[in-house]
């Protein structure tokens, strides 16, 4: 429903002429973020400031307009889309690197800064920020906090929320409040902790002050073929069984490595039924003695073709492959679909098993490649969205899959959010106390119900999948 | 077990999660007051409650519910003790990084909700980092869980970091889930001392591969932890030449505390400052690479400032209780404390959980 005229003219008097998009074609463009999902937002407001934001933010409680933060609509779940229709509020005007702090090791940026440009400038100065999802070129520092991102080096340094010291918060009523800071303890309750991977329900985030960890001295990456599939998850547990928790251990299957071959040429041998990136850093010797070691455990599981790369440039390469697998993927279908559900690492072996099945089932070609060491799947299930009738059956292959991670006792998502994709499924792991648990505390921040509305939560009055569902709850046992 | 001077009518002990919830509710319905007990190693933390009706210990919540070693994940109850659950773990060849001062007796449910951590948050984070899951008896008595047994989880809002440092505020840890580490390859503790320590302890984080713990005191003693590989920690001990701590000495400095005691949190290149600012003589222990001092509480007031204008904070850790009166036990309110009144208003309306005890 578009805005009347005077709202948008209000718009324009706070954010410019220039920065409110509300022509149909335009809107467009703002339809969809990178999951399956879509809608039209009725407006697009793209404040340069924190106070423009509190200003449009106060708009549109006042007239009962849903607001929905936007980065770089590079989600995966949904969490950018305008589901009841109202204001997107694209971040990407703010885009400031404020300071970056080599002493205390931390940066200060605005929500728009681009994950990649941060660890560029950081990079300068002989720091890293951790969190590196696949899509760091594109995505955004403030969709990172929002979503609570993860990324290939997670494994060993841990995700966003775990980097993340500050941060700024519109709420739902307009008021600014700066959460956390450089003090390692805090005086009250850990507000900053829950607006983490809130997806843009609780309040909107102009402002995020991160942790910066110094560069390792040496880099080690091991690339490792397998003969199956299983055989690549057993080395995966085996690995951290002896001990060693690598910076990032990750697993491609045959059909990935096949697209990223044909577009990268990374080196992965094509005849292998699965890849794995193991990457060990710290000091000097260090490195030569865990990669030793990683060899050695790699090789006890009929591990072939065992590579290290000898330079950076052969580093970047390995790494290339595998951070721009899902594009290499567009050779096979047009489309991909894909969850992010996370099983007890032990559990691979069958889940995988399990992915399989189904997309046979479906007769659907399923490429995984995907962060092995935290048990985190990342099934992407190809398809051409032109096939009539192909999205019921990606629907159900994807539904299949989460249910299968679930009943092994795994959770629904373990970095790209819940958003409008998964929250159907939230009682198979959540029983409805531990839902309204949740739901007190959107209450509190946004008793209207005005900030990204219709995420995260099911919705059995809207959701006619619900029906279906219901009935099943593998919530956790607590004996 | 007196809190501030009040003893509770009652001392009740549930032996599962159930009989907590149960004991909430009773409270809840009746407008008693309960404060959670388990192992008392954090009772003097905060104001003096306003209330003491019933005493509710979890020490009987003392079961390891799951530990998965392939998973490298553990859930146990409330009631069990640190000590217990490492020595469990080290079976394993795992352990849990908490290792928090006043040792030892902390139970794990205590440890989380009184937010307290040591000399490993260096390398490891605090619990906050890696506990995966809670389960949590809420004031009006309903049993709710959050997070799950994976390592990595963003499945609706992270619940878990509300309850952590609430001081039961929002509700009571029964049971927790957590990400353990495997122990390290390697390692050695070194110490030395020092004409100016501030700047030793400098050297020691600058090294290639900083310290997992490190450790300045008053009396001019360095103490830290090296660990990673055989040949790795060989070549940390030789470019920081300190000499090799005796085998107790981290026991030993983890059962430090006080009668009247405080803990000094603030931005790391700020500590310095502030502990230059204590009176002399005062006794004081500090993490330099976190952040974090502990003290004994004289002088209060000027600390306090001190932290406070470095953008930190002094809390309390025990006090006598017209110490606690005339300073409180937190300091200047957080800027967000409307917000988390009206989070404590929506899980706990009728202050059942030590009224008047937290911040909010």
């Amino acid at each position: 429903m578009p805005l009347p005229r005077s709202v948008l003219a209000d718009l324009r008097r706070i954010v410019g002429d220039h920065h409110v998009v509300h022509d149909a074609n335009d809107l467009r463009i703002f339809e969809r973020d990178g999951s399956i999902a879509g809608a039209v937002p009725d407006a697009v407001v793209l404040p340069a400031n924190r106070d423009e934001v509190v200003q449009v933010v106060r708009l549109a409680a006042r007239l009962g307009i849903p607001v929905v933060p936007r980065g770089a609509g590079t989600g995966l779940s949904g969490g950018a889309i305008t589901l009841r229709g109202g204001i997107a509020l694209q971040l990407s005007r703010m885009r400031r690197i404020v300071e970056i702090d080599t002493r205390g090791r931390t940066a200060v940026v605005e929500p728009g800064v681009v994950n990649a440009d941060l660890q560029q400038a950081a990079g300068r100065l002989g720091l890293f920020y951790a969190p590196d999802p696949s899509s760091q070129k594109a995505c955004t520092i403030g969709g990172n906090a929002a979503e609570n991102s993860g990324g290939p080096h997670c494994l060993y340094y841990g995700v966003t929320t775990n980097h993340v010291i500050g941060l700024e918060v519109v709420f739902a009523d307009g008021s600014v409040e700066w959460l956390g800071g450089d003090a390692p303890d805090r005086v009250g309750l850990d507000l900053l902790g829950v607006l983490v991977g809130s997806e843009g329900t609780l309040g909107t985030i102009t402002r995020i002050k991160v942790r910066l960890v110094p560069l390792p001295e040496s880099v080690v990456t091991l690339m490792a073929a397998f003969p199956t599939i299983e055989a690549a998850s057993h080395a995966v547990s085996d690995v951290i069984g002896h001990g060693i928790v690598p910076a990032a251990l990750e697993m491609m299957d045959q059909v990935t490595i096949g697209a990223v071959e044909a577009h990268y040429r990374a080196g992965y041998p094509t005849d292998a039924g699965a890849v794995l990136l193991v990457e060990v850093d710290g000091l000097q010797e260090s490195c030569g003695e865990l990669s030793e070691a990683v060899e050695r455990v790699l090789r006890a599981n009929e591990a072939t073709n065992l590579r290290t790369a000898a330079d950076a440039a052969e580093r970047e390469l390995l790494w290339a492959g595998r951070k721009g697998a899902i594009g290499a993927l567009g050779r096979i279908k047009p489309n991909y679909y894909l969850h992010d559900g996370v099983v007890p690492r032990t559990r691979l072996p069958d889940v995988l098993r399990r992915v399989t099945e189904i997309g046979e089932h479906y007769r659907l070609p399923v490429a995984n490649v995907f962060h092995a060491g935290d048990g985190n799947l990342h099934p992407n299930i190809l398809f051409d969205l032109r096939e009539a009738g192909i999205m019921d059956r990606v629907g159900g292959a994807g539904e299949e899959m989460l249910r299968a991670v679930v009943e092994l006792g795994g959770t629904l998502s373990g970095e790209h959010g819940i958003g409008v994709e998964k929250n159907a499924f939230m009682p198979w792991i959540y029983a409805p106390d531990d839902l309204e648990a949740m739901l007190r505390v959107k209450h509190v921040f946004d008793p209207a119900g005005m900030l990204n509305p219709g995420k995260i939560f099911p919705d059995p009055e809207r959701d006619p999948r619900l029906v279906v569902r219901a009935g099943f709850c593998a919530e956790a046992k607590w004996w | 077990m007196v809190v501030d001077g009040l003893e509770p009518g009652r001392v009740a002990r549930p032996e599962n999660a159930e009989q907590v919830a149960e004991e909430l509710r009773d409270a809840a319905a009746s407008g008693r007051a309960v404060v959670p007990v388990g192992g008392g190693r954090a009772l003097g933390l905060g104001d003096p409650p306003e209330r003491f009706d019933v005493a509710l210990e979890t020490r009987a919540l003392d079961r390891v519910l799951e530990l998965s070693q392939a998973d490298m994940t553990v859930s146990v109850e409330a009631g069990m003790t640190l000590e217990a659950l490492n020595a469990t773990l080290a079976q394993v060849g795992q352990f849990l990084p908490i290792d928090p001062f006043n040792a030892p007796g902390h139970t794990v449910g205590g440890v989380l909700a009184a937010g307290l951590s040591g000399p490993l948050r260096l390398r490891y984070g605090s619990p906050r980092d890696f506990v995966i899951g809670l389960r949590v008896a809420l004031p009006d008595g309903r049993l709710v869980s959050s997070g799950g047994r994976v390592v990595k989880n963003v499945s609706g809002y992270d619940m878990n970091k509300l309850h952590q440092g609430a001081l039961g505020s929002l509700g009571v840890i029964v049971a927790a889930s957590f990400k353990v580490f495997p122990r390290p390859l390697h390692e050695v503790s070194v110490e030395t001392r020092s004409e100016d320590p501030w700047r030793e302890a400098a050297r020691a984080l600058a090294l290639p591969q900083a310290p997992v713990a490190l450790e300045l005191a008053s009396d001019g003693r360095l103490l830290a932890r090296l660990a990673g590989t055989t040949s790795g920690v060989r070549r940390l001990v030789a470019e920081l030449g300190w000499t090799e701590a005796g085998p107790d000495a981290w026991e030993e400095h983890a059962r430090q505390s006080g009668a009247a005691w405080a803990r000094v949190s603030v931005p790391p290149v700020r500590l310095r400052e502030v502990v230059d600012g204590l009176p002399a003589g005062a006794r004081w222990w500090a993490s330099p690479g976190v952040g974090a001092a502990h003290l004994d509480a004289e002088a209060v007031r000027a600390a306090r400032a001190a932290a406070e204008r470095a953008g930190g904070s002094l809390v309390l850790l025990a006090a006598p209780v017209e110490l606690k009166r005339a300073v409180g036990a937190w300091g200047t309110p957080p800027a967000a404390a409307a917000w988390m009144t009206r989070l404590r208003d929506a899980f706990d309306p009728k202050r059942t959980v030590s009224p008047g005890r937290y911040v909010v």
